[in-house]
C-alpha cells in the first residue's frame, strides 16, 4: 500500500483496498512513463491491475506499441491496438468504448490522461466517477518542462488542470538526468504542495538516477524508480 | 515590447513543436498565422499559450491558403511574421509562398512533414521534401533547412527570421512529426546575448511620404504583362541567390577522406546516419557521411567533390526518392555509384542503415 493509502485508511476518510489512480499534467510531463511503471508496479505485488489509456487527442500512439508487453506481465490493458485502428484516419480520435467504462472494473484502475489541460477534462466523459471515491487524480510535473519551470507556473498549472489529490515530481531531462536535477524538481514541487495543501505522492527517476538519490528525496518524498518504456513508443 | 521570453541559458526538456514556439518568441516573430494540422498544432498551441506575456499576436485563419497570404500580408507590413504547416496544408500554403517567392518577401514557414499523398500519415516521413525546396508554380526561389534535433530546431528557427530578411528570399524549416512530438532535451537561450543580431525587419508598405516625392515608389509585383519584364526580373532573382548561396548553404561531413562508402541522410533520419557510421568506423569499415542542412540551397560542389570513381553513395531517406532527386541534381556527371534506401513514410534505425552498408560494401 502507498503512503497516500496509508494516510487515508488511517484517517478513516475512504476504507477501500482498491486502488483507482488517474494521471493527469502537462503535455509531455511524464504522465504515461509514471502511470505504466505505477501499474507495473501493482501488478508486480499480485494485484489484479487495469491500466487505461485515456488520451483522447492523440488516442492509440502512446502505449499501443508496449500493449502487448504490458499484457504479458499480468495486467489489463485497454487501449487500441494497431488493427484496430486501422481505417479510422489520422488519430482515431474516438474514445475507445470499453475506456470510458473502466472504473466499473474489478481491481485498481490506473488511468493515463494523456495531452494536459484538454486531457484534463477527459475524466468528464468516465463513466462512474461519482461511485469512485477511492479515485485519486495526482498531476504529474517535470519542471525541466518550460511552462512548469517556476513555483508560480506550476501553480497557475494545477489551477487549470481541476482539483488534484496528489503531485509527482517527474523532473528530468531525459538521458541528462541527474539526482540534482531531479531534487530541484522535488524542492520546487514540494514547496507547491505546502501552498497548496497537496501532499507530494512520489519523486519519480529512471532506475538509476533513483539508487543514486535512495528512497526518499532531499525534501522526504518516498522515490519510485521507473523503468523507461516511453523512448519506445511513438509520442 | 514586454519582458524578453528567454534570458540567460536554460537547459529545458521539450518536443520538437514546442522548440518552434519558444525560437520564434526567442527571434522576436511578432505574429504567427496558421491553421491547424497535425503534427504541427503544439506550434500553434504553444505560441498562443506565450505571446499574452510577451505582447505578440496569432491569427487563426480558416485555412492554408489564407494563413499563407495573410503571413505575406503580415510582412507586408513589416512584421516578423510566420507560419505553420504539414502536408496537405504545405500543398496549399504553396501559392502564397509562391506569391512570395515572386515579390522575394521573407515569409518564414515551419513545416512538420506527414506522411502523403494527401492527408495519409502524421508519424514519420521525409516525403515533403520536393514540396518543400520547389513546390511553388513558376521557378521561384527559396531557402529550406532540415535540422536533425531539438537544439537545431531552434537554432535554425532563430536563423531562419534573419535569412529570410537579410535576402528577401521566403524560408522554410523542414522537420518531420517525428521531430515534432519526440522529446528530448535542448538549451534555451536568448540569441542577442549569443552575439547574434537580428535584421530589423521593414516596411513594404505604407511607409511615411509621398511616394515618387519623399521616397522611391513601392511596387511589389506578382503579376507582369509582358514576357520580357518577367524575364529580367527573373534573372536578378536568379544572381541574388546564385550570390547569396555560398554565404547560406550549410553541410556537415564526417570520416569521407578514405570512405568507401558515403551515406547521404538529411533531418530525423540523419540521427541513424551519424550513429551507424560511428558503429562501422569503430569496426573498421571505411565508411563516411555527407549531411545537407540546406536542402535549398543545396551544398552541390561540396558532395560532388566527394562523388569519385569507386565510391558508393547510400542515400537514406524516409521518402521514395526525393532527396536522391537533389543528390542528383547536383552530382550530374560525377562517377560514384548511388544506393538507394528509401523507406517512404517509415523510420529508419541505425541498425537499417549498418545492415545496408555491410551489404553493399
Amino acid at each position: 500500500m502507498d503512503k497516500l493509502s496509508q494516510q487515508k485508511s488511517g484517517g478513516g476518510c475512504t476504507i477501500s483496498k482498491r486502488i483507482v489512480e488517474a494521471y493527469v499534467g502537462e503535455y509531455a510531463s511524464g504522465k504515461s512513463e509514471v502511470a505504466v511503471n505505477r501499474a507495473l508496479e501493482l501488478s508486480r505485488d499480485g494485484r489484479k491491475v487495469n491500466l487505461v489509456d485515456l488520451d483522447i487527442v492523440e488516442p492509440c500512439y502512446t502505449l499501443r506499441p508496449i500493449k502487448k508487453e504490458l499484457e504479458s506481465a499480468g495486467m489489463t490493458v485497454l487501449a487500441w491496438e494497431t488493427r484496430d485502428t486501422i481505417g479510422l484516419g489520422e488519430a482515431g480520435n474516438i474514445i475507445k468504448p470499453e475506456c470510458r467504462w473502466a472504473l466499473y472494473r474489478e481491481g485498481d484502475v490506473i488511468l493515463d490522461i494523456g495531452y494536459g489541460v484538454e486531457g484534463a477534462k477527459t475524466l468528464n466523459l468516465l463513466e462512474g466517477v461519482d461511485e469512485t471515491p477511492e479515485m485519486q487524480i495526482f498531476a504529474v510535473i517535470n519542471v525541466k518542462r518550460p511552462m512548469t519551470s517556476t513555483v508560480p507556473e506550476i501553480l497557475d498549472y494545477i489551477k487549470e488542470l481541476g482539483p488534484i489529490d496528489g503531485l509527482i515530481n517527474n523532473t528530468h531531462l531525459g538521458d541528462e538526468t541527474t539526482p540534482e536535477v531531479v531534487e530541484e524538481g522535488a524542492r520546487m514541487v514540494t514547496e507547491v504542495s505546502k501552498i497548496l495543501g497537496i501532499p507530494v505522492v512520489a519523486t519519480t527517476a529512471d532506475q538509476e538516477v533513483a539508487k543514486k538519490i535512495g528512497q526518499q528525496d532531499v525534501m522526504g518524498n518516498p522515490v519510485r524508480p521507473l523503468t523507461r518504456f516511453m523512448p519506445r513508443t511513438f509520442w | 515590447m514586454s519582458e524578453k521570453p528567454i534570458t540567460g541559458e536554460k537547459r529545458a526538456f521539450m518536443t520538437g513543436n514546442e522548440v518552434v514556439a519558444w525560437a520564434a518568441l526567442a527571434a522576436g516573430a511578432d505574429i504567427m498565422y496558421g491553421y491547424p494540422i497535425t503534427p504541427q498544432n503544439e506550434i500553434m498551441h504553444y505560441w498562443t499559450r506565450q505571446i499574452p506575456k510577451y505582447g505578440r499576436k496569432f491569427l487563426q485563419t480558416e485555412d492554408e491558403l489564407s494563413a499563407g497570404f495573410t503571413t505575406v500580408g503580415g510582412v507586408l507590413a513589416g512584421l516578423k511574421a510566420f507560419t505553420a504547416t504539414a502536408g496537405p496544408g504545405n500543398t496549399l500554403m504553396q501559392e502564397p509562398l509562391s506569391m512570395a517567392e515572386m515579390m522575394r518577401l521573407p515569409v518564414v514557414t515551419v513545416v512538420q512533414q506527414r506522411g502523403g499523398p494527401s492527408t495519409a500519415t502524421v508519424i514519420y516521413s521525409q516525403q515533403e521534401v520536393t514540396l518543400t525546396t520547389l513546390g511553388g508554380n513558376g521557378e521561384g526561389m527559396r531557402v529550406v533547412y532540415s535540422p536533425s534535433n531539438h537544439q537545431e530546431l531552434f537554432d535554425y528557427t532563430i536563423k531562419s527570421f534573419n535569412t529570410a530578411w537579410k535576402y528577401r528570399f521566403p524560408t522554410f524549416v523542414l522537420g518531420d512529426g517525428y521531430q515534432a512530438k519526440m522529446r528530448e532535451s535542448v538549451t534555451l537561450y536568448d540569441p542577442e546575448e549569443k552575439g547574434i543580431t537580428f535584421v530589423t525587419p521593414e516596411r513594404y508598405v505604407g511607409k511615411p511620404g509621398t511616394p515618387g516625392v519623399d521616397r522611391d515608389p513601392g511596387h511589389y509585383r506578382n503579376t507582369y504583362n509582358t514576357e520580357e519584364e518577367l524575364f529580367e526580373v527573373l534573372q536578378q532573382h536568379f544572381a541574388d541567390f546564385e550570390k547569396m548561396a555560398p554565404e547560406v548553404i550549410e553541410y556537415s561531413q564526417e570520416s569521407v577522406e578514405d570512405a568507401d562508402v558515403i551515406i547521404i541522410g538529411h533531418g530525423v533520419v540523419f540521427r541513424g546516419v551519424r550513429d551507424a557510421v560511428k558503429e562501422l568506423r569503430e569496426e573498421g569499415l571505411k565508411v563516411g557521411y555527407f549531411r545537407p542542412i540546406t536542402l535549398r540551397p543545396f551544398p552541390a560542389e561540396q558532395l560532388k567533390a566527394l562523388a569519385t570513381q569507386g565510391r558508393k553513395l547510400l542515400i537514406a531517406e524516409s521518402a521514395q526518392g526525393q532527396l536522391a532527386r537533389l543528390v542528383k541534381d547536383a552530382i550530374y556527371g560525377a562517377t560514384a555509384e548511388i544506393v538507394p534506401m528509401f523507406r517512404p513514410g517509415v523510420g529508419i534505425t541505425t541498425e537499417q542503415i549498418v545492415a545496408k552498408v555491410k551489404e553493399v560494401l
